[in-house]
């Protein structure tokens, strides 16, 4: 085995990983204070790495950045609204799952109306030419996948602990009706986790485009595999998911090389069927601290 | 400053409460007693917008609040310690505390000074200082206890609901909430009180009710509820 070989599909495997790492974020952060999510969170994805296609003609890469991530925190407020809202109000149990699925589907639909089904190039803001670095070929954008993916979690993390609405954001996921005591408006703040995950998928989104392509068939299998990754890395265990992402995305890398690259998505689906049977809190949840 | 009339509630179709009126003026501690599931949580639940009233209207300083959510009723300065505690676990003890002044902080309630109401929580409860950087989870029962009240204190309420502080602490620490009850009271606190443990309840309360299967049985000041017969057969015999 080739060690330079191994060493650069592991390092693509990285860049990958955080993307995946960065969906189940988002996946954890609805789970926390609704116990729902999105199950059209690559369809998020997918819709707003098409509008960052079109706002990046007229603003360029970074002023495009905040934009989207805009777009994505009102779609994702409003699969909150029109999707998840009845269904917790009337403590449905799958109620959420089938709404946030259409939408995900009517998402999809508009966005092969808009832009056509055909996966398109998107613009990358830096040189598309590897860095050579000690025999191992990484790409300019590869580094800013894995600085901002964690610029991202580290981010909320810190608007959890730090403010006092972050704060809000805790209790509301500790004890809900406590919260509602407490004078938080806790439907807010589930709409915001809502607008919050969809943000960090749209962020996913933009940051992968210009390293694969884009186009309106890019979700399905992003937010499939970062589900899989929230599964294996707990759904709230925090940085678990971080783990899981590189988990996956390395794993990916070299079954695609070493194996097929037709068997690239096995490993990861089997690896969820493992965790599922195995240990269903992920690998690195922990049971929450009892209530008393 | 807390009027309440004709309230019924329950759960779902299941009514707990039937038509219960209940009058708690400024500055008086006033406690509701009864025995287990006589509808006493039930009672704070409905008022703090926990579970929404069927009928009947809950005033606060003359406003009417009846059927707000619980957040737009804190608002109006109604803090409720629940029953079972409730802190946030994950939390620290001191932000479990910011939490209990969250509509201060954010502009929906007048700030005032919250940092000095921190520090006086801190010398109300001695315990709560030496934790404050500590997760509210990892607390005994009886701090939780401490905290839950201080938390609902922090909201610097028109009106106090206590749910059994004293329920699963040793009679140490029932003693010690009892004191803190007292000094709350000092200190012109309106608080409605319920209490399963009616002698202590009765002794540090001005006013009490008497709550029966979902109706009010027996109403007057505590000293004279604690010398009626049938009071003292039915909640201070067994006690006592
Ligand atoms: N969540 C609930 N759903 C249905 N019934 C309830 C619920 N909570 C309490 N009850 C019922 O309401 C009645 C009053 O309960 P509760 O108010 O908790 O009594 P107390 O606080 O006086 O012990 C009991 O018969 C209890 O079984
Ligand atoms: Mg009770």
């Amino acid at each position: 085995m080739d060690f330079l070989i191994l060493a650069q599909l592991v390092v693509s495997g990285i860049a990958v990983g955080m993307i995946y790492g960065v969906i189940a974020f988002g996946y954890q952060l609805t789970f926390a204070t609704s116990k729902t999510l999105n199950f059209g969170q690559g369809e998020a994805l997918m819709l707003s790495s098409l509008v960052g296609l079109t706002v990046v003609q007229f603003t360029g890469y970074w002023i495009m950045l905040p934009i989207v991530l805009a777009f994505g925190m009102v779609q994702g407020a409003v699969v909150e609204r029109l999707g998840v809202r009845q269904a917790i109000k009337t403590k449905s149990e799958s109620g959420w799952i089938m709404a946030t699925i259409a939408l995900g589907i009517i998402f999809k639909n508009l966005a092969e109306n808009i832009w056509g089904r055909d996966a398109l190039k998107f613009p990358s803001p830096l040189p598309e030419a590897p860095i050579g670095l000690m025999g191992v070929n990484i790409l300019p954008m590869e580094i800013v996948i894995v600085l901002g993916a964690l610029a991202m979690m580290l981010a909320v993390e810190t608007f959890n602990r730090r403010s006092i609405f972050g704060k809000a954001v805790v209790a509301t996921a500790n004890d809900r009706e406590a919260a509602g005591l407490m004078g938080i408006n806790t439907s807010l703040v589930i709409t915001f986790s809502y607008a919050l995950s969809s943000m960090t998928a749209a962020f996913a989104g933009v940051l992968i485009a210009p390293v694969t392509l884009t186009g309106a068939s890019m979700g399905g299998a992003l937010g499939l595999k970062a589900f899989a990754v929230a599964i294996i890395g707990g759904l709230s265990s925090g940085m678990g998911v971080i783990v899981g992402g590189l988990i996956l995305g390395i794993t990916e890398t070299l079954t695609g090389f070493y194996l097929s690259t037709g068997y690239k998505d096995v490993p990861g689906l089997v690896l969820l069927l493992l965790v599922l049977s195995f240990k269903p809190s992920g690998l690195f949840g922990r049971s929450a601290i009892k209530k008393v | 400053m807390l009027q309440v009339e004709n309230l019924v509630a329950g759960y779902g179709k299941v009514k707990v409460l039937h038509a219960i009126s209940l009058h708690v003026p400024e500055g008086s501690l006033v406690t509701l007693i009864g025995s287990n599931g006589a509808g006493k949580t039930t009672t704070l639940r409905a008022l703090s917008g926990m579970i929404r009233p069927d009928a009947g209207t809950i005033r606060i300083a003359g406003v009417d609040i009846t059927g707000l959510p619980s957040h737009e009723i804190t608002r109006h300065g109604l803090a409720h310690s629940p029953e079972g505690r409730r802190v946030f676990p994950v939390l620290s003890v001191e932000d479990n505390l910011l939490m209990g002044a969250f509509t201060r902080l954010t502009g929906s309630r007048p700030r005032g000074d919250v940092a000095g109401d921190l520090a006086r929580m801190f010398e109300l409860f001695p315990r709560l200082a030496e934790r404050r950087a500590q997760q509210a989870g990892t607390l005994s029962g009886g701090e939780q206890q401490m905290l839950a009240m201080a938390r609902a204190l922090m909201l610097s309420p028109k009106v106090l609901l206590l749910d059994e502080p004293s329920m699963g602490l040793a009679p140490k620490l029932v003693e010690e909430v009892f004191a803190t009850i007292a000094r709350l009271k000092a200190l012109r606190v309106t608080m409605l009180l319920v209490e399963q443990f009616a002698a202590a309840a009765l002794e540090v309360a001005d006013f009490a009710y008497v709550l029966e299967n979902g109706r009010l049985a027996a109403s007057g000041p505590a000293e004279t509820l604690k010398h009626d017969p049938a009071v003292r057969a039915a909640y201070l015999g067994a006690a006592h």
